[in-house]
């Protein structure tokens, strides 16, 4: 009798998911055919394994090009419609949100994780469809072809991170012994590839590789085994969830302080701060550097006043966040892109959504960037130079200092580093 | 087989064909010119959710002939279907063998793998050979990144696209027609496969072990039959998906995605050869319309917490496991049988 029950109810729920599915996708495109705007898609990993990261580079987004369309007219005078889309840090979620994007006749796409753009980089780059990561990899930009980086990438962060250690931490002699502890998968990989390229010319050695899962819950055992090489430097790159494990048991074997512990850029943000402060107090984060690619919460630049003004008005809970404010220099970069592209072929050959479009945003948007500033978010300026696909190359360092993400000393700039493993030449 | 009022069958071949009657050879045809013209009247978008439901049913199919029908518990799927994906990149690209040697060869690696793991079944069941299968899991994707000069670690392979002969399958639609005739083939080996003595003993194992013993099947070679045939499955399955991916990465052979699809084949319906297909195409339909929901909720309700609305595919997914264990747990495809019974008996149906 049960069973009898039962069945309308789930002849009715499967039959909305039936009809309703195609319903919702036919509805989509026809926004777009009545305005003239220029269309992108966007995806965040906002549910899985990162919401952390997701959830804040999701609301970036929204408030970003809230800002564009309604106080900077968007870009070339037309709207920039966003298709955005949570990924769930899923592989073959992604594969199919890029047909989608591909579908919907949007001109570029972004994503804010390495790990999604490594899934969608090899129907992006056969199509010749452009991209951007607000976070990328060595593996995303090497070689060069479709898909470009905002910022430096993870392998870039480890130059940072070392230089600054030589220049302004190491007293010792010899070479400092460095220990990575890398998140499995592209952010990890990135890092990791910086070390081997650049590692003896930095004069460091690296004396243990360590890997952690992105759910990983305790990392004790992988730091005892670091612990036992004694390393100078602890370098993490991992998400921030990862991460404060990492920092809370490295402190629990009483690693630190003692070695010097650095984040590269994928973790460094208020919400590592605030769950290490949260579980083991704020001592254990205290003095942890790290490396980012945009301007902190507290500098004075353009930019900063109106990300500060829009999330307070929208997520004041984001309000510190640098994922947030990671996208939201993503999405202005994407606006002058897209007015460079306007400027120089017109809305009508974008306006098609095809190849011949996607041609145009790169060879007429993206390869035409020269000294864009980001309003000041960014260390350099956006500038596309030939066959580098990083269009902006400076970083800096921060600290935590008073339970705070603190800038430390100037910008430093991120020469190209040839990976022949990528088939760089 | 059921048949409509009337009719009934006079000799051995009507009684084991598949489509025996008129209808169903006119439900076959339709079926198959939509499934052939899909192109058409499908974007690319839909496609490629067509792709993806193509090769998880591939993949689940195999899953129900060793779950569903052998009774052989395997949470480490994803991982044979790794060991697919590897094994066929390898091939074409390292050593530049066709598209379809590559193809079968990934189907037999990941049966073999899939027996070398399966050994254990004969001393352990149920919950342990569970366990057991999910140490498959975590050893093959713990080889897969740590061999790094082999398999590229944790960047991965990159794959060529498929080919047949100089025809470079690249496209959406080309991809389409590939991945649909081989899920055919699949799901019509699946079929003629329980019907046969291997698939009777499969049946029997599953039942009853103790007793298909003593009736004098062999339990330690028919669980290594039902382990390499489920597993060559997953095999194939995995060198599509690289294939169609350009990519064979560790990322995508997930510990979820074997748990899935478990819940795929609950959903289904075990030990049909129809459920994995309604279990497949009820998940992906379910994760399309929560991906394309969900911005237009977070629009609609913009006070709610971040990734709730995103949120929503895992728990409706996990809310339907929980309903169909409990009111239905013979899954879709029972339903899918109760109506073709009252369609049969119609008007009469009561």
């Amino acid at each position: 009798m049960k069973t009898k029950r039962f069945s309308p109810v789930m002849a009715i729920v499967l039959a909305i998911i039936l009809l309703v599915t195609p319903l919702l996708t036919s509805c989509g495109p026809k926004v777009a055919d009545t305005t003239k705007v220029l269309k992108i898609g966007m995806m965040t990993p906002s549910t899985g394994p990162v919401p952390e990261k997701g959830i804040p580079g999701q609301h970036g987004i929204q408030d970003a090009m809230e800002y564009i369309n309604n106080e900077l007219g968007g870009a070339g005078g037309y709207k920039i419609q966003v298709s955005w889309r949570d990924s769930a840090y899923d592989p073959a979620k992604v594969a199919t949100i890029i047909q989608d994007f591909i579908n919907e006749g949007d001109i570029l796409f972004t994503t804010h994780s390495s790990s999604e753009m490594k899934m969608a980089q090899g129907t992006a780059n056969e199509a010749g469809f452009p991209g951007l990561a607000t976070f990328i990899s060595t593996m995303n930009l090497h070689p060069a072809k479709h898909i470009y980086g905002p910022t430096p990438d993870y392998g870039d962060d480890f130059v940072a991170l070392i230089k600054y250690y030589m220049d302004n931490i190491w007293t010792g002699t010899g070479k400092p012994k460095v220990a990575l502890h890398l998140l499995s998968g592209s952010v990890g990989a990135g890092t990791l590839d910086g070390a081997n390229a650049m590692a003896e010319e930095l004069g460091v050695e690296i004396v243990a590789t360590e890997y952690h899962a992105i759910n990983t819950t305790s990392e004790i055992e992988s730091l005892t085994r670091i612990k036992a090489k004694s390393p100078d430097v602890l370098i993490i790159s991992g998400v921030p969830a990862s991460t404060a494990i990492i920092i809370e048991n490295a402190k629990t074997l009483g690693m630190y302080p003692g070695t010097t512990i650095m984040c590269a850029s994928a973790s460094f943000t208020k919400s590592l701060v605030d769950t290490v402060t949260a579980q083991s107090g704020a001592d254990a984060i205290e003095g942890v550097y790290g490396v980012f690619h945009t301007v902190s919460w507290e500098d004075d630049v353009p930019g900063i006043a109106k990300a500060k003004e829009y999330c307070m008005k929208n997520h004041p809970s984001d309000y510190g966040n640098m994922d947030y404010l990671s996208t939201w220099a993503t999405c202005l970069t994407i606006r002058e892109i897209l007015e460079t592209a306007v400027k120089n072929v017109g809305y009508d050959v974008l306006s098609k959504g095809n190849a011949a479009a996607w041609k145009a945003v790169e060879e007429q948007g993206i390869q035409k960037l020269k000294g864009y500033k980001v309003e000041g978010l960014q260390g350099g300026t956006i500038t596309y130079t030939a066959g580098d696909n990083r269009l902006d190359k400076y970083l800096r360092m921060y600290k935590v200092s008073g339970g705070k993400i603190t800038p430390l000393g100037k910008w430093e700039e991120a020469p190209l580093i040839k990976y022949t493993q990528y088939g760089d030449k | 087989m059921d048949l409509p009022s009337g009719t009934r069958n006079y000799n051995y071949a009507e009684d084991m064909a598949i489509f025996r009657t008129k209808t169903h050879w006119f439900l076959l045809f339709a079926l198959l010119v939509i499934l052939f013209t899909a192109p058409l009247w499908f974007g690319n978008y839909w496609l490629s959710i067509a792709n993806l439901i193509g090769i998880t049913i591939i993949a689940v199919t195999g899953l129900n002939i060793l779950t569903g029908y052998c009774g052989q518990l395997s949470i480490g799927h994803a991982g044979f279907m790794a060991v697919g994906a590897y094994t066929s990149v390898i091939l074409t690209t390292r050593f530049n063998l066709p598209f379809l040697v590559g193809l079968i060869c990934a189907g037999v690696m990941a049966g073999i793998i899939g027996m070398i793991f399966g050994i254990p079944s004969l001393r352990v069941k149920g919950f342990y050979l569970a366990i057991s299968t999910i140490a498959a899991q975590a050893i093959i994707i713990w080889v897969i990144r740590g061999w790094t000069s082999v398999t590229g670690g944790y960047t991965g392979l990159e794959a060529s696209p498929a080919s047949i002969g100089n025809l470079i399958l690249k496209s959406q639609t080309s991809e389409f027609f590939l991945i649909l005739i081989i899920t055919i083939i699949a799901i019509f080996a699946a079929k003629n496969l329980v019907r046969t003595r291997v698939g009777r003993a499969f049946v029997a194992i599953r039942d009853n072990d103790l007793a298909a013993e003593v009736m004098g099947i062999n339990l330690f070679r028919y669980k290594l039959t039902a382990f390499f045939i489920g597993c060559f499955f997953a095999g194939i399955a995995g060198a599509l998906l690289a294939h169609i991916s350009r990519l064979a990465s560790p990322e995508y052979f997930s510990f979820t995605n074997s748990v899935l699809y478990i819940g795929m084949i609950i959903i289904g319906g075990l030990g049909t050869t129809i459920g994995p297909i309604f279990g497949v195409i009820f998940f992906q339909l379910l994760n399309v319309l929560v991906t394309k929901l969900s911005p237009a909720l977070q629009s609609a309700f913009p006070h709610l917490p971040g990734g709730f609305t995103s949120g929503i595919a895992p728990m409706l997914f996990g809310l339907a496991i929980i309903l169909f264990l409990i009111f239905e747990p013979r899954g879709i495809a029972h339903r899918w049988q109760l109506f073709k019974s009252a369609y049969r008996f119609w008007p009469f149906s009561y």
